[in-house]
């Protein structure tokens, strides 16, 4: 059995004898392995428990997001030479200093820069720079060289380096495909789009009552279950190194610990403030709620798509802009409401920026350098890096001037106070954002 | 490599996973049928199949909608018309799209001929096309039948198909590919995800290559290919460091004479259907086959299915089931039809393989992609919808849930004999291998604490398929 399972099943036979009817009790998991588990306290890294460590947010905008018209440098003209139908004028653009303005949607950003909660990472990439949707995402998840890879993301590394005996909820996504960024040795982090349908529903059967205890058993005491009996079911040897029978059940126990929890919160939390209707907005509604409940998680994942803009850009860019603004605008008003906004770290990034030039179908192609987003009340406002220049370019391409793990670096380091150097693989110099 | 798999090792078990990987699986019978006729034999006769056509009449989307006169009658309409045709088109068109996922699906369930569709799903996420982008469903049921005769015959003729289906040119920009202006798109997915894989070709033979590809058109009347010369730019073309006045099916003959491309697709076949990587010297002799036979589908997984490495226990019942094996095999096993078309499609967007609108060009991406916590509880709660009939709180089912009968459990959960014997016979029916001690006791214990009555051995299908061991195959 591997020691995940092992240390898992101790978790919940602990939490069992510990509360008389544990598995109702959802606060349970508000406590973590190292408060009911002596051997597993021995091995604690530190600083994953409880209500009020550090919490980081990463929201990935998928397809490519346009950096440049993003973060607009209004006043060159090498801009508007390369964008001649698609350039946003200064007069539109949203000023931050005298060359740089946002985006027109962006006004609650805007609003968070003026106040010192956000600071923009400018020419964000890395050296050789892939052109594929597929994979520049990986190089971003894994955080690795353009040209290696590897089976464990960044965020999965820092699960295995600090998170060690931490509740599988350490990590959030949320959606249904755990990002690649979660992949780890020692597999952590819950996905779930829908928490009404984030537990086993028993209400099927003919006496849910018995088959919800069924079912639970089925998990409990499964420190019964031996190597041999598995193994018998599968046909196969113990050496043969295939754990897709473990990797499944770790998952699903992980599902059961984290459901009652999620459930109650999710029932009985309402936001103080108003969302948009979007599925963006939704899902940091429910980031927030979970935030505000009190779930022991470290990073939270939430998704956008629809930024592969190669034809028809100026509308539909604009769209995602709008949404991106609004979702970010009420979930950072409802962490102050909650008073939990000096808690958390909500960083932005996409697999690449785009083609500085527009090309003939009002769009833009795949590029590479952008800028990004962090926000939150411990972040150090302002503009870090140098602004690219649109004329020295690679291929019609932004040559980046930070690379991608100096953010994680900091983040790591500053935030969320991890080791970097072992989880990137390489030392990457911080940056003062945060 | 590739030695034939001893006839003392072609176990129950082992027929089992063949049925299960070559097909969709199915019941005890037919597994101890397969078994009965021996190793060699069963795999012919799963490649083999048997012509059935007739029995699965086409869906509405194998009709074009006829967009010309739509569209030209649009003209002389107001714009609130235009509006209300608009609409009308549209739901013409996801409706025929939910018709056609459950035409497809109904075909797995029933075929006499399930290597054939199970090698479609393959080939499906290979050139994986969706619906999003093609908006037309008539295009992606041509296209499913295209690949569903080529899908265990000659990959060079199924990639020159494709490079002129309209759903593909449609999917790909390769339709707007001008002889001044050509579009890159389709030519570097060719090589990146259809053929080499990253790493084996520049840039500069996709930009050669998508010059080849160019007067590639769907005619609007017939809505078939159509080559239009004035739109090809016949020049000469460097490719792969050859030169001369190369077509597009010149290029795919230089990309198929490349040994990496025989190399890259044995290796997605195998992952696809043992559900693991193959060792190098595996991989060397699938992809020698795969040449060898002039990338013959059908050829190579013979091969495969006779081989040893593929009955190994590294292999058996240690890959994850898609949600489409999973949904098709669960409703075998239990010898019911399938969930309505409805049903069927909000079970396989929840799950996260909805069939003809694949997440990207790259297709699924399979294995142990498809369980999170989120879809491993989902399918445990599916499991009870497709046993109970209820689906309360299920999601993507609209408002109007989609009501089903409970299933007879009779048939196959009899309530004659022991407490024992029941279980070890429904547990081969689900799993196709012993059950794991430790569950049998649990399971043998719940049927003598409920009782044998009918209600209980339902719930207790619902609870065997709420494990772990029932997401494997």
């Amino acid at each position: 059995m591997s020691k995940t399972l092992h240390t898992r099943r101790k978790f919940l036979r602990t939490s069992l004898l510990g509360g008389a009817v544990a598995w109702t009790v959802p606060i349970f998991l508000e406590r973590t392995f190292s408060a009911l588990d002596a051997m597993a306290a021995d091995s604690l890294v530190g600083g994953v428990s409880g209500k009020d460590g550090p919490i980081l947010v990463i929201l990935q905008l998928a397809g490519g997001n346009d950096g440049l018209n993003t973060l607009i440098p209004y006043t060159d003209d090498a801009y508007y030479r390369a964008r001649p139908r698609l350039g946003i004028q200064g007069t539109q653009v949203l000023k931050i200093n005298d060359h740089l303005g946002l985006h027109p949607k962006l006004t609650s950003l805007r609003g968070l820069y003026d106040e010192g909660r956000m600071g923009i990472v400018q020419g964000v990439g890395y050296p050789n720079p892939n052109r594929s949707h597929f994979r520049s995402t990986e190089i971003w998840q894994t955080a690795v060289d353009s040209n290696k890879t590897s089976t464990t993301g960044w965020l999965g590394r820092y699960f295995d380096s600090c998170c060690e005996g931490a509740d599988p909820a350490v990590g959030v996504n949320i959606g249904s495909q755990s990002p690649q960024a979660f992949a780890a040795g020692e597999p952590k982090g819950i996905s779930f789009a829908r928490p009404e349908q984030f537990r086993f529903n028993s209400s099927q059967s003919s006496d849910p009552a018995a088959a919800d205890e069924f079912f639970r058993s089925m998990n409990e005491t499964s420190d019964d279950r031996n190597d041999g009996g598995s193994i018998g079911m599968l046909k196969g040897s113990v050496d043969s190194g295939g754990d897709t029978l473990d990797f499944l059940r770790r998952t699903g126990l992980d599902a059961q610990m984290s459901s009652d929890k999620v459930l109650e919160i999710t029932r009985k939390s309402k936001s103080p403030v108003p969302y948009p209707n979007s599925n963006l907005a939704s899902s940091f509604n429910l980031v927030a709620r979970l935030i505000g409940g009190g779930m022991p998680t470290r990073v939270y994942y939430v998704g956008q798509g629809g930024f592969d803009t190669h034809s028809g850009q100026a509308g539909s860019h604009d769209r995602l802009m709008g949404d991106l603004d609004a979702a970010v605008g009420a979930f950072t008003a409802d962490l102050k409401a909650q008073g939990n906004f000096d808690r958390v770290v909500l960083m932005t990034f996409s697999e690449f920026g785009r083609r500085v030039a527009e090309n003939a179908s009002g769009g833009t192609d795949h590029g590479a350098a952008a800028p990004l987003f962090v926000i939150g009340g411990g972040v150090h406002a302002g503009l870090f890096g140098q602004t690219p220049s649109l004329t020295n370019l690679n291929n019609g391409d932004i040559i980046h001037n930070i690379d991608f793990r100096s953010v994680y670096a900091t983040v790591l380091e500053n935030w969320l106070h991890a080791p970097s150097n072992e989880i990137l693989r390489g030392t990457f110099p911080k940056l003062p954002f945060v | 490599m590739l030695d034939e798999l001893p006839s003392d090792d072609w176990t129950p078990e082992a027929a089992a996973h063949l049925l299960n990987r070559a097909g969709f699986g199915g019941t005890p019978g037919e597994i101890a049928a397969l078994h009965k006729v021996g190793r060699s034999r069963a795999v012919d006769f799963l490649l083999a199949g048997d012509e059935d056509a007739d029995l699965f009449p086409p869906p509405a989307a194998s009709e074009p909608v006829n967009l010309v006169e739509m569209l030209s009658k649009s003209k002389e309409l107001t714009e609130e018309e235009r509006q209300m045709k608009k609409k009308e088109m549209q739901r013409i068109f996801r409706d025929q799209t939910i018709e056609l996922r459950a035409w497809w699906l109904d075909r797995m369930r029933w075929t006499s001929h399930p290597a054939r569709e199970k090698a479609l799903l393959f080939w499906h996420g290979h050139w994986a096309t969706s619906i999003e982008k093609v908006k037309e469903p008539f295009f992606m049921w041509q296209q499913n039948e295209t690949l569903r005769t080529l899908s265990l015959g000659s990959f060079r003729r199924m990639a020159s198909e494709i490079s002129k289906d309209p759903a593909m040119m449609r999917y790909l920009d390769l339709q707007q590919s001008k002889r001044d202006k050509p579009n890159e798109n389709f030519a570097r997915e060719l090589m990146e995800l259809f053929t080499l894989g990253e790493g084996h070709y520049s840039e500069q033979d996709i930009a050669e290559s998508a010059r080849a590809f160019t007067g590639y058109r769907v005619k609007q009347s017939t809505r078939q290919f159509e080559f239009q010369p004035r739109q090809h730019d016949s020049g000469q073309k460097t490719f792969f460091g050859k030169t001369g006045n190369f077509t597009g099916d010149d290029v795919l003959d230089l990309i198929l004479a490349h040994p990496e491309t025989a190399r890259f697709l044995a290796r997605k076949l195998w992952v696809f259907y043992a559900g693991s990587e193959p060792s190098p010297e595996l991989l060397n002799a699938l992809a020698d086959e795969y040449r060898s036979t002039d990338y013959d589908t059908g050829r190579l997984l013979k091969r495969a299915f006779n081989c040893r490495e593929f009955y190994s226990p590294t292999v058996v019942r240690r890959q994850v089931k898609g949600p489409i094996q999973w949904l098709v095999g669960t409703c075998k096993v239990l010898e019911i039809p399938l969930p309505s078309a409805i049903a069927c499609n909000g079970i396989l967007q929840q799950l996260g393989q909805i069939p003809f609108a694949p997440p990207n060009v790259k297709g699924w991406d399979g294995g142990r992609a498809w369980i999170s916590s989120a879809t491993l509880l989902l399918r445990y709660n599916i499991a009870g919808y497709i046993i109970s009939g209820k689906a309360q709180g299920l999601p993507g089912f609209g408002g109007n849930t989609p009501s089903r009968s409970t299933i007879s459990v009779e048939k196959v959960f009899s309530a004659e004999g022991s407490a024992e014997a029941l279980c070890a016979s429904v547990g081969w029916r689900l799993f196709q291998s012993p059950l794991p001690p430790d569950l049998e006791r649990k399971f043998v214990a719940y049927l003598s604490t409920h009782g044998m009555g009918s209600a209980a051995r339902r719930d207790l299908l619902h609870l065997m398929m709420s494990t772990p061991e029932f997401q494997l195959t």
